[in-house]
């Protein structure tokens, strides 16, 4: 068995004495396309949170690497040092650069050297251009590339930071609810996108819509988040017939199926 | 450059350029005719010199967001780092005729105090200029930005810094002349301070130093740097997940911001003649504050725009009504904050879309 | 001096025969007694009894009797009695008699007033030695004042001058004395002057009573005996002497040190109300109210005006215009109830102003935190012109009712009346908040509305009316620090500019949002910055050491207030380093805030 990409053990962290999560043990494994479900409060959005350096765990493990000699602990990087290491994420809330143009917005996000003294001197060459062109023809934003972002709606910002998070070509994508507030048609678009980068990347997503999880979930494992830890783990199917699942769904009243 | 709607707007770089000749040719020329006094070009290079400050905190505000209330410090900084060269020019000429400045006499010292002495080479105090004023701003932002200090906490803190800066330089024990500051100037390189040819010069550099500034905050903006002082501007925490440091970006804003405002600083002082504390009060950050805000942040022609126009009135209302120039320059202050975020460059667009009936994009 | 030459021997003789009694007779029946006597040993005797213990009330007594004007009246049972005679004269002369032993007019069997005349009567009699033992009396008529404070004072710069003859008479004091406070500095005065004595054991004890008395006063003196003793190479008294100014000093470093507390806790307080409109402004509203001072000038310029009502009114120079202000002319402590007047009219005043505020300019403001900053600054800009054009660009005087001026000795410290009223006041405001808050429906508006202004809104809440008495709250606190701070500081035009930065900087380092991060860090900066100013000339001259600066270090130290608050601004960013939203801060979840 290979070592994984992502080790996460033991972990726990609380806000003002509410534990967002609790003895929390994760492997992910590279090349995995991953989909975490769990009912609201489960401690999903926190564990991102943990992943990305934006918060602290209290205790407990978190590495990055599949070479347990040179793997890196995530719980003494920042965020931004966490994101150049190749663990990128989209968020529940779209948040793209409201005032820079969609085009800017990629500009931003594309590979490459991340330094004030780069940022000072670097030039857009033709290759960042046709890639920038790629992008932007994959999330379809094409024509309106010289929008400011914070003129799209709400879809479009959601495929807007997809492509934010594809041009910084991670080897993990963390990736918050996609497909809220898009079509039915763009919500299938994006689990095909997904599923396609699985594979060459590796990804967890986080999810409510049981069809859009039902879709993306065709081989990959799935994890039920509840209380801030794991409930179980399995395939779709395994997990969709578990009666403890069904109860912290069906129990709380939030049956979340459509 | 091809990025799209980051582009300056063209009447903006039009308008610059034409200031920036105005200025640096125009205005010398006529002084050199004898069409021009003396006296109004060292009040322009006055304003040149506070241009440059409010260019500073325009950087700072405008660009990226962060508005320090402090940057009179580094603009004083210059003037007193500049200050002590001129203080050490004059020789034996004080009152008290004394090889060291008279206030020193005054204290009861005999002997130059130790770090006063390389002061008086010109290079070394140029150095200075820049290196003192950078590295209270590298101290002084590394602090506040690695602990992710920032909105109004960042203001807050400014302000102390400058406030705690301005009270100690009141004081004799700082060897800087307390009160008074420094003053009576009397050579620069070798030339006569009152001599309209060093007026001149010193009115050129000033606009030179002033034009540098800007075009050099030009580049900036269309600099893949200028999208990430924006970005950070807009939603710094998403900054992070792009994988950019955003501290470093802010750092580096904040020391380029204070060397400007330093240069600027070191500029005024020979003009002006006289360079005291009372320039670091934390007033002054604050009416350099208003002149960006009056001539509209965010963009390059209106801190420069501000600041002369604010201080042309200023000299006017504090001899025409001087009781009333506080509350002059308080209601303008408040009307613009309320009825023109934009500040006067805004104008033109407002009126234009008053006219057309669109709202302005 | 030479009066006194007798004085021990008196005191022996008082000691080792029948006047025991004496000791407890009333001084001035004493001086009457000693005045019939015809013995001048007896009457020496008596009077030397008074010695220490008659108080100034004797002096017109002591003045007859030297001028010849105590006289003996023989009475029918052949006893003597001492009269004066006052009034006018009759047309045979005579003049009402009274007795000298307690002023009671003389009567004679039937219970009538007696009238005698002068001539007709002896004088006491007075010889040199009885002259001297009188001045004695007068000298040392401060050791029997009627007020304690007058007679331990009085002790101590007896003891300070360590004249050994005085001994007897501070002993005979002791004998007699009851207030704690005279028998403490008896103690030290009797001690000291026994160091003067020959014998090293005497001395030796003296110390050890002067180790445990441990008086500031005798700091110099000991340092003084320190070397003598070593000089005289007296080992035990040596010992003894450094213990005590040991002991002395140990004193003094615990009286310095609750000094500094309690300047500290002071400056808490001032701090603490200065900022608690602040807590409330920018704590729960998040407005940057850089007028904020000049609303804390508002309330010390309606204390002022209140102070003149109260009086003889004024006129201000209002805009160029000479305004007159009536005064409703009070006087004694009617005038002085001014400041209790005050305190409702700054809240109001201040509130009101503050309101205006509110409504006219940051309600517009509220999503842009950055300018209302500056737009208040503008504000704050004009209203402090406005005091200029209104009240004079001066300070004007506001002075303290006599119920907040004084201090209040406890152990060696001085407490200030003013302080401790404003450390009182701090906390009856902190607790009178904490009651609206907690207690109220409109502190439970005020928190709702706080927390989700949206929220608060669609659950009926009018956000708009609350904001706007929040505000109002705000103010009007800024208001009630400014009475107080009128009974502390200059009242002026830039008076708000002195506290804007510091109250700042109390909100930031408490937690935005946190009553009780406030009123910590108001006193933890209050106390650190007294501390530092207490100590820092203490620790200048260490500072010698760095390399390069230390000579300048050295020198900015010894400007303990400013170099005190520099550091203190200093420990605030660097305490922002390891708390980055101060003490007590919400954490939230979002991306942005």
């Amino acid at each position: 068995m290979p070592h994984p990409l992502l080790t996460v053990e033991d972990v726990a962290k609380a806000y003002d004495g509410f534990q967002a999560i609790s003895n929390l043990n994760f492997y992910l494994f590279a090349g995995e396309l991953r989909t975490v479900i769990g009912p609201n409060g489960a401690g999903k959005s926190t564990f991102f949170d943990l992943l990305t350096g934006r918060a602290k765990p209290d205790r407990g493990r978190l590495e990055f690497g599949t070479d347990p000699a040179a793997s890196h602990d995530l719980t003494r990087l920042s965020e931004h040092e966490i994101s150049r290491l190749g663990i990128g994420r989209k968020f529940q809330t779209p948040s793209v650069y409201a005032d820079h143009s969609v085009w800017e917005n990629l500009l931003l996000s594309l590979r490459g050297p991340r330094g004030v003294f780069a940022a000072l001197f670097q030039r857009t060459g033709p290759a960042d251009r046709a890639r920038i062109d790629d992008l932007l023809e994959m999330v379809r934003l094409g024509d309106k590339r010289h929008w400011r972002a914070g003129l799209l709606s709400h879809g479009e910002k959601q495929w807007l930071e997809l492509g934010m998070l594809l041009a910084q070509e991670p080897k993990v994508l963390l990736i918050d609810e996609p497909a809220a507030g898009m079509t039915d048609e763009e919500t299938h678009r994006t689990g095909e996108l997904l599923l396609s980068l699985a594979g060459r990347h590796s990804l967890i997503v986080i999810e409510h819509d049981m069809t859009f999880v039902k879709q993306i979930a065709q081989q990959g494992q799935v994890t039920v988040l509840h209380q801030g830890s794991v409930l179980c783990e399995g395939r779709f199917e395994e997990v969709q017939s578990d009666p403890k699942v069904r109860e912290v769904y069906l129990g709380r009243g939030k049956h979340d199926r459509r | 450059m091809n990025t799209p709607a980051r582009q300056v707007p063209r009447l903006e770089t039009i308008l610059l350029l034409a200031l920036g000749v105005a200025l640096v040719v125009v205005l010398p020329l006529l002084h050199a005719a004898g069409l021009l006094s003396s006296f109004t070009l060292g009040v322009w290079g006055k304003y040149l010199c506070y241009a440059m400050l409010a260019l500073s905190v325009d950087l700072l505000w405008g660009h990226t967001g962060l508005l320090s209330l402090g940057q009179a410090l580094f603009f004083t900084l210059g003037g007193y780092l500049h200050g002590m060269y001129l203080m050490r020019m004059i020789g034996e000429l004080g009152q008290y005729r004394k090889p060291i400045p008279d206030f020193l006499v005054f204290l009861g010292w005999e002997r130059l105090p130790a770090f006063w002495e390389p002061f008086a080479s010109f290079p070394f105090a140029v150095a200075m200029v820049f290196l003192i004023p950078g590295l209270v701003a590298f101290g002084f932002g590394y602090l506040a930005f690695r602990s992710r200090v920032k909105g109004v906490y960042f203001s807050i803190l400014t302000q102390a810094l400058t406030y705690a800066a301005s009270i100690m330089f009141f004081r004799n024990n700082l060897l800087l002349g307390g009160n008074n500051g420094f003053t009576d100037f009397k050579f620069i390189l070798g030339h006569r301070l009152d001599d309209p040819t060093t007026t001149r010069a010193l009115y050129l550099a000033s606009a030179v130093a002033l034009f540098l500034a800007v075009a050099f905050c030009r580049w900036l903006r269309g600099t893949k740097f200028g999208l990430v002082q924006h970005a950070i501007r807009d939603g710094e925490n998403r900054v992070l997940f792009s994988g950019y440091a955003a501290v470093h970006f802010k750092l580096f804003v904040f020391v380029v911001a204070a060397l400007i405002a330093a240069v600027g600083g070191a500029l005024y002082t020979p003009q002006v003649g006289i360079i005291n504390p009372g320039e670091m009060q934390p007033e002054k950050s604050l009416e350099a504050v208003v002149w960006v805000a009056l001539g509209g942040r965010g963009t390059l022609l209106g801190p420069v725009l501000g600041a002369v126009s604010v201080n042309a009135l200023k000299s006017w209302a504090t001899r025409a009504y001087p009781d009333l120039w506080l509350i002059l320059l308080g209601g303008i202050f408040v009307l613009a904050v309320l009825f023109l975020p934009g500040g006067l460059v805004s104008l033109p667009a407002r009126l234009r879309a008053l006219f057309s009936r669109r709202p302005p994009s | 001096m030479k009066a006194f030459l007798l004085l021990p021997c008196l005191l022996a003789l008082l000691f080792a025969t029948p006047g025991r009694a004496a000791a407890t007779e009333n001084p001035r029946a004493l001086i009457a007694r000693a005045a019939t006597e015809a013995q001048p040993a007896q009457a020496r005797q008596l009077l030397a009894a008074a010695v220490g213990r008659a108080d100034e009330s004797v002096a017109p007594l002591l003045d007859a009797w030297r001028r010849d004007a105590l006289f003996l009246h023989a009475q029918a049972d052949g006893g003597r009695v001492a009269v004066l005679l006052t009034g006018e004269k009759d047309e045979r002369g005579a003049q009402s008699a009274l007795r000298a032993a307690d002023g009671q007019p003389l009567q004679d069997e039937a219970g009538r007033p007696v009238r005698l005349v002068a001539a007709d009567l002896p004088a006491a009699e007075h010889d040199a030695s009885l002259r001297r033992t009188m001045k004695a009396i007068l000298d040392l008529a401060e050791l029997a004042a009627v007020d304690p404070t007058r007679r331990a004072r009085s002790v101590r710069n007896l003891g300070l001058a360590q004249d050994a003859e005085k001994l007897p008479v501070l002993l005979a004091r002791e004998s007699v004395e009851s207030a704690p406070e005279v028998r403490r500095a008896l103690r030290e005065a009797i001690a000291l002057l026994r160091l003067k004595d020959p014998r090293e054991e005497i001395r030796v004890a003296a110390l050890q009573e002067l180790q445990a008395v441990s008086s500031l006063a005798t700091s110099d003196l000991l340092a003084r005996v320190v070397q003598e003793e070593a000089a005289a190479g007296n080992r035990l008294a040596l010992e003894a002497a450094r213990r005590a100014q040991q002991a002395v000093e140990w004193h003094r470093t615990k009286v310095d040190f609750a000094g500094t507390l309690f300047r500290g806790l002071s400056l808490g307080s001032i701090l603490l109300v200065a900022a608690l409109g602040l807590a409330i402004t920018f704590g729960l509203m998040r407005v940057i109210n850089m007028a904020h001072g000049e609303l804390i000038a508002v309330g010390a310029y309606t204390t002022y005006l209140t102070q003149a009502v109260f009086g003889t009114g004024m006129t201000l120079p209002c805009f160029g215009l000479s305004v007159p202000i009536p005064g409703l002319q009070f006087s004694g402590a009617a005038r002085e109830a001014y400041f209790i007047a005050a305190l409702p009219a700054s809240f109001l005043a201040a509130a009101t102003v503050g309101l205006l505020l509110e409504r006219g300019i940051i309600r517009f403001l509220y999503r842009r935190p950055l300018e209302s900053l500056l737009a208040t600054w503008g504000v704050s800009l004009v209203l402090q012109q406005a005091f200029r054009l209104i009240f004079g660009a001066n300070n004007v005087q506001v002075s303290s009712p006599s119920y907040l001026s004084g201090n209040w000795l406890v152990g060696d410290v001085i407490l200030g009346w003013n302080r401790v009223f404003v450390i009182g006041f701090a906390l009856l405001i902190v607790l009178g908040m904490g009651l609206v808050l907690t207690r109220t429906s409109l502190g439970l508006l005020i928190r709702a509305s706080m927390q989700n202004r949206t929220m608060a809104a669609c659950l009926g809440v009018r956000t708009e009316r609350v904001n706007a008495l929040t505000f109002a709250l705000g103010s009007g606190l800024a208001g009630l620090a400014g009475a107080f701070l009128s009974q502390i500081g200059n009242v002026g035009p830039s008076l708000g500019q002195g506290y804007i930065i510091d109250s700042f900087m109390v909100v930031v380092v408490g937690g935005v949002g946190s009553l009780g991060g406030t009123i910590l860090s108001a006193f933890g900066i209050g106390g650190i910055d007294q501390v530092l100013q207490q100590y820092l000339p203490l620790v200048a001259p260490g500072l010698a050491w760095v390399p390069g600066i230390g000579g300048f270090l050295q020198n900015l130290a010894q400007d303990a207030a400013v170099f005190g608050k520099i550091l203190v601004l200093a420990g605030i960013i660097l305490f922002l380093q390891w708390r980055p939203a101060g003490l007590f801060a919400p954490r939230s979840r979002s991306l942005d805030e």
